[in-house]
């Protein structure tokens, strides 16, 4: 029987307990989280000629995530009457769970990656399939009208957009001939950016990550003007944050995952380091993303899905096909 | 370099998440404040002050309810494209005109599924 205190310095300064603790785990994804928050907010002042916060530091206000988790965990608990009170603490916590899960996944740099799975790409998209239904059982679990009809449009727009995500995904694996997020990286280190040849892929991602992310123009199911912030309506201070948090967690895993597929993942020259690359990339698709924000308005439910089910899914299937070209060889006519 | 299966570290990862959770619970014990007798309208739920509808048992209508029923069956199809696109070099031809009389003979229904879930008698 080893001395529990070595036993808990070799644990503590085991590689796989600081990558899962500290980067590109928990307490990493915990302070970006904040730090996007404080961002977006920010960038989407400065878009509408406001100023954004800019009390909780002297610089600019950067603190200002940190500031409201404090705040946010320390607010008085009340659950609604009538309130199923098992699905309405999980789903909150469920979703964060699935939102850390698909960080684990992204290789950040050579050997920086918690789990280098062989089948990465698919495991990302499948723990993304989760999330409709764990916001369903939040919105509906809370017994009160604007959380089910937002938990409602969650499950039909998430789905919707679920497979011409797939399938704009698809088209890298054609290329690559892998599905190991790893393996399509080191395939562009040989082959240039897929981001050239999958430029439709790229486009589509990006649109249908945006409507799995249920962000503007797709934030059918927390429209606040509509339905009252939808599913996330009656949840109080610590599971607000708990709700919350998730949103950004997914934003910087699908910018994560979009710039492996596309822009080379840790790629670039050797001025800077590769995980200073990922991190450039990451944040310019981000950037990218919240200005979808500050700049479309708002489509409606039927329209979303009507688009979904028709004008992305034949686009991704052109993708496809053009993909297959790209493998094969365009044949002489 | 790839792992497989469950790293011998899950119980001590386990005993983390256990000893955070602990550790937020016991501080909002004694920081955050509580309400021992809250009023009915502090539980009600948020409605904009148009009072209480039906509950959360009650049926409710299911305007979109073929759109599930598509994604049960173009979330598996999606799913056969992929082993089609891992071994696409591979299997060349031989294994694209099978995959393409699949697209067809998947593709042509939801053409009509799209038709019947736009119709109002099916909402």
């Amino acid at each position: 029987m080893p001395d529990p205190v070595t036993q808990i310095v070799q644990l503590i300064t085991s590689t796989y307990f600081l990558e899962i603790v500290v980067f590109p785990g928990l307490v990493s994804i915990a302070i970006l989280g904040a730090l996007f928050t404080w961002f977006e907010r920010k960038l989407t002042a400065r878009v509408q000629l406001r100023i954004g916060p800019m009390y909780a530091s002297p610089a600019g206000g950067i603190l200002q995530g940190f500031a409201d988790i404090i705040k946010l965990l320390f607010k008085e608990l009340i659950i609604p009457e009538g309130a199923d009170r098992f699905f309405f603490i999980m789903s909150p916590v469920t979703a964060l769970i699935i939102g850390a899960a698909l960080l684990g996944l992204i290789p950040f740099a050579p050997g920086v990656q918690i789990a280098n799975v062989e089948v990465g790409l698919p495991a990302f998209l499948a723990i993304v399939t989760l999330s409709p239904t764990i916001v369903l059982l939040a919105g509906w679990s809370a017994n009160s009208k604007f959380p089910f009809i937002g938990g409602l449009r969650a499950l039909f727009q998430q789905t919707a957009y679920e497979i011409p995500l797939w399938l704009s995904a698809l088209g890298v694996v054609m290329i690559t001939g892998t599905l190991n997020l790893t393996g399509i990286v080191q395939f562009q280190q040989n082959n240039g950016w897929l981001i050239l040849p999958q430029a439709l892929g790229a486009v589509l991602f990006v649109v249908t990550s945006t409507a799995e992310m249920e962000r503007l123009p797709f934030d059918l199911p927390e429209a606040e003007s509509e339905i009252m912030m939808g599913w996330q309506a009656e949840y109080p201070g610590p599971l607000f944050m708990l709700v919350q948090g998730p949103a950004f967690i997914k934003l910087y895993a699908f910018a994560a995952l979009f710039s492996t597929l596309y822009l080379g993942g840790y790629l670039g020259p050797a001025i800077i380091p590769p995980i200073v690359w990922f991190f450039l990339k990451t944040i310019v698709i981000i950037v990218a993303i919240m200005l979808f924000r500050s700049t479309f308005p708002r489509v409606r439910l039927d329209q979303l899905l009507r688009q979904g089910w028709t004008t992305l899914l034949t686009l991704s299937i052109v993708n496809i096909v053009i993909a297959y070209f790209i493998v094969v060889g365009v044949p002489a006519i | 370099m790839v792992s497989q299966g469950i790293p011998e570290e899950t119980g001590y990862i386990i005993f983390l998440f256990a000893a955070t959770l602990a550790l937020v619970i016991t501080l909002r014990l004694v920081i955050s404040p509580r309400d021992p007798r809250p009023t009915p309208e502090k539980k009600a739920p948020f409605e904009s002050g148009s009072g209480s509808w039906i509950p959360r048992t009650d049926h409710q209508s299911q305007r979109y309810y073929p759109y599930i029923l598509m994604f049960v069956v173009y979330d598996v199809i999606a799913m056969f494209l992929f082993a089609w696109a891992l071994d696409l070099r591979a299997l060349g031809a031989a294994g694209t005109v099978p995959i393409l009389t699949f697209m067809v003979v998947a593709l042509v229904p939801l053409a009509y599924a799209l038709h019947l879930a736009g119709q109002r008698e099916n909402w």
